[in-house]
């Protein structure tokens, strides 16, 4: 697992990546729900705003159209236009008097008029409100403000305040209609009319409509009606018919300031609202909100797929595939794996190891083909049919010559080796390893004499008992030259085989010089690759003994007991081959 | 050279010695063999009497196999020719007798032919270097000072160190700096006895007090210095007219 853990999981990756869209999914989504409520907001208000700022424009404009309808009828009342045509000398008290009452007659139908002033061409004039107003006598000679009203040819005029001539004295401001009075029949001009119209006009007209965050303004920044504190906002941009829309912080709270001239009228109207909740669009929050959910959902589910069906199924298989690695016994892996691929994945592991085992049964088959080939080899080598020949031959000889012990050694050298090669075998029955251990003893009695006797000890039901080649022999051999020659007395040599439940029990026992604990347990439990120990003292034994380990499969199949200066006994026991194979 | 060339035959298999003994005509090669040995321990006590110029030995034997021989042997004996015999099967061991200052190798099982050949060329060897046992024999020695009490001396220090197995004359004599033949012959007008009897007397002696405590005889030839149990039964039974085995019977009765 060391090295799983240095890379990062597909599941942990597959989290970290769903969380991160998750992430940024949600923050796009409350920037972008961010965005559209705010313009969403804006458009709003503006839309308000521009309403209600066309509605009042309107209204003021067929107010003031009132009033101008208002100034037409006292310019046709009789005593009025008398006033204006009489000659200078007939003009008295009484007939500017008069005049007054014409006018108020007319104002009697209407509200709203502050004051009516009127001049004649001579500048005498005439006004109904005398006591609140101051006039500008200097300015009033002047010929400078009649100008704009004489170039309107009789057309109305609508200005602030009677163009400075006149000032309500409490400074309240006042709209003036304005317009030349001309003789209907000679078309003669006669006079000035001025109409003023009351601020409160205005203040009550937004009353009655009930808005209280509107100013009405002069375009020169006088303050007509509405909410004054608005006034600080006033910049001549706003005298335009255009509506202008600015943002700005009242307190802390951003306002929307907007504003527009009213159709060529002097008075400016500003509007400011607050950015409320009416203009957020929820249907499509809710909308958008809904997507998320269905995302985050979607994401958990892919998720869960992710875990449940791939990361999980690959632990699984893994782990399988490490127990494999683990026993070393190559088993095909039976694990129900929920998607295709992994099955895929699983049918290719267990084709691999079909592969293996095939391949490891193909290879070893080959091993031993190449070991008989080597043996048929080695016995071709080794020319038997020539050995024998000649030793057949150089019996004759001796036989010949009366060396009857010659031909007796040669016969027995030809039958160990007859049944030393056994035409390659590597397994032979018990019977013929007894014969090649009898006539390798024979062979080494003419060696070194009479140093031991031998004694034979093998059951019938042995004889045919199927074992490796050579396992006896090296036992004897070892009996000699690391027992009995050791010791220089003579001793003996017992082979003993017995069938005990279906197990051979093959047991050589010499009367030698015996062996140690410490040499046993060596020739005993020595490591296949510390051999180099042994070497030369037992090395024979030690690897019969491995063979028959590696034969057998199994290291419990020998046994040796010993006493120093007076035997070994080392005994194998060899399950039946079939059982073996098995 | 005036005398025949001295051989010895050291292998453990005595049908070995005998073919070898036999299959060759050493009369023809102006040689005798002088003895044999069936062991490295047996040939380190019998060669200062044998005086070889020659030695066969067999690379494998029990006790003290052919290597150690041969190295015991070049350091005593720096002329002696030694023969290594092997068997195709031992290359290990021939590849550690590469060092060792052998004259040749020969493989088993060996061919008269070729026997012959090398003694040839070891004859030549010999007669170009000088007679090391005639050297022994006529060397005087320096040691003049040290005569009246050397025999005690020896037989001290022999009796201290016969368990060594390599313990021998040529040996004691380098030891104490006289030559062998010297030794030898001082020895056996001081004592009455050789060297070699004296020596192997004195393990016999132990050797009889051993088997009275009914000890295996392989294990009793190795305490008293002959861990060859095959000559150490030969010596037990000439000191004493009985063999070992009988010997600690009848002392058991």
């Amino acid at each position: 697992m060391g090295d799983k853990n240095k890379k990062s999981t597909l599941s942990s990756g597959f989290r970290r990546t769903i969380i991160g869209i998750v992430l940024i999914v949600s923050i796009s989504f409350l920037i972008s729900t961010y965005i559209i409520t705010q313009g969403e907001q804006k458009n709003y208000v503006i839309r308000e705003s521009d309403n209600v700022l066309r509605t009042l424009s309107n209204n003021i404009y067929s107010d003031v159209e009132n009033y101008m309808d208002i100034s037409r009828l006292i310019m046709r009342e009789q005593r009025f236009v008398y006033f204006l045509k009489a000659d200078r000398k007939y003009v008295d008290e009484n007939m500017t008097n008069d005049a007054r009452f014409g006018i108020m007659d007319v104002l009697n139908a209407t509200e709203g008029v502050d004051c009516v002033i009127a001049f004649r061409e001579d500048m005498r004039k005439v006004e109904t409100n005398t006591v609140s107003y101051e006039f500008d006598e200097g300015l009033i000679n002047s010929l400078s403000w009649r100008e704009k009203i004489y170039a309107n040819e009789g057309g109305a005029n609508v200005v602030l305040n009677c163009n400075g001539i006149a000032r309500r004295r409490d400074g309240k401001p006042v709209v003036t209609v304005e317009r030349a009075v001309y003789d209907t029949n000679s078309q003669k001009r006669i006079g000035i009319l001025m109409v003023n119209i009351a601020a409160n006009v205005f203040q009550e007209m937004l009353n009655q409509l009930s808005y209280n965050n509107i100013c009405i303004v002069g375009e020169d920044g006088t303050f007509l009606a509405g909410n004054e504190d608005y006034l600080q906002y006033y910049t001549p941009e706003f005298a335009n018919p255009k509506i202008i829309n600015k943002n700005i912080k009242i307190g802390k709270e951003r306002m929307l300031l907007s504003g527009c001239g009213v159709d060529n009228l002097p008075i400016v109207i500003m509007r400011v609202s607050q950015y409320g909740t009416e203009g957020i669009p929820y249907g499509i929050l809710y909308v958008l909100l809904f997507l998320l959910l269905v995302f985050v959902i979607m994401a958990v589910h892919m998720g869960m797929f992710i875990k449940n069906d791939i990361t999980n199924p690959i632990y699984k298989l893994s782990e399988s595939m490490d127990e494999n690695k683990n026993t070393g016994n190559l088993k095909k892996i039976d694990i129900e794996m929920p998607l295709m691929e992994l099955d895929m994945l699983k049918g290719d592991y267990n084709s691999l190891i079909d592969h293996v085992n095939e391949l490891i049964e193909t290879l070893l088959e080959k091993e031993k083909t190449v070991q008989r080939a080597e043996m048929r080899v080695l016995q071709e080598q080794i020319k038997p049919h020539f050995l024998y020949n000649s030793l057949e031959t150089i019996g004759f000889l001796a036989l010949d010559a009366g060396a009857g012990k010659v031909h007796d050694a040669l016969e027995t050298l030809g039958s160990f080796y007859r049944n030393f090669l056994s035409k390659g075998d590597r397994e032979i029955p018990l019977s013929r390893e007894v014969q090649i251990v009898k006539d390798y003893l024979a062979l080494q009695k003419l060696r070194y004499g009479d140093i031991w006797d031998e004694e034979f000890d093998i059951a019938d039901d042995t004889k045919k008992f199927i074992v490796p080649k050579l396992i006896l022999q090296p036992l004897v051999e070892n009996s000699i030259y690391h027992g009995i020659r050791l010791k220089g007395e003579k001793g003996s040599i017992k082979v003993r085989a017995r069938m005990e439940e279906d197990v051979l029990h093959l047991t050589v026992r010499d009367t030698g010089v015996g062996m140690t604990r410490q040499q046993i347990n060596k020739i005993l439990y020595s490591e296949r690759n510390t051999k180099g120990d042994i070497e030369g003292e037992s090395f024979g034994l030690w690897g019969t003994i491995e063979r028959i380990r590696i034969y057998c499969g199994s290291n419990d199949v020998v046994r040796i007991e010993s006493e120093v200066g007076e035997y070994t006994e080392i005994e194998f026991i060899i399950p039946e081959r079939t059982a073996i194979r098995s | 050279m005036d005398r025949k060339y001295r051989v010895m035959i050291i292998d453990d298999e005595e049908s070995a010695r005998k073919l070898m003994r036999a299959a060759i005509n050493w009369d023809e090669l102006d040689m005798e063999v002088v003895g044999e040995a069936a062991s490295g321990i047996e040939a380190i006590n019998v060669i200062d009497d044998l005086k070889p110029d020659i030695a066969f030995v067999d690379i494998s034997m029990p006790f003290m196999d052919g290597i150690e021989f041969t190295q015991t042997a070049t350091g005593r004996y720096p002329n002696l020719i030694i023969i290594i015999m092997t068997a195709i099967n031992q290359f290990e061991y021939a590849r550690k007798c590469v060092s060792l200052p052998v004259f040749d190798y020969m493989l088993k099982p060996m061919v008269r032919s070729e026997i012959t050949k090398v003694l040839v060329r070891a004859k030549k060897k010999l007669a170009e270097s000088n007679d090391f046992w005639e050297e022994q024999k006529a060397e005087p020695t320096g040691e003049a000072a040290y005569e009246s009490n050397a025999t005690e001396l020896i037989k001290k220090y022999v009796g201290e160190n016969f368990t060594d197995s390599k313990l021998n004359l040529a040996f004691v004599a380098q030891h104490f700096g006289f030559s062998s033949s010297y030794l030898s012959r001082k020895f056996k007008q001081d004592t009455g006895k050789n060297f070699i009897e004296y020596l192997t007397d004195l393990r016999m002696k132990k050797a009889i007090t051993i088997a009275k405590s009914n000890v295996k005889m392989y294990q009793a030839a190795a305490e008293v210095g002959i861990p060859d149990p095959n000559y150490f039964s030969r010596c037990f039974k000439k000191y004493t007219g009985m063999s070992y085995s009988d010997y600690v019977t009848s002392k058991a009765e």
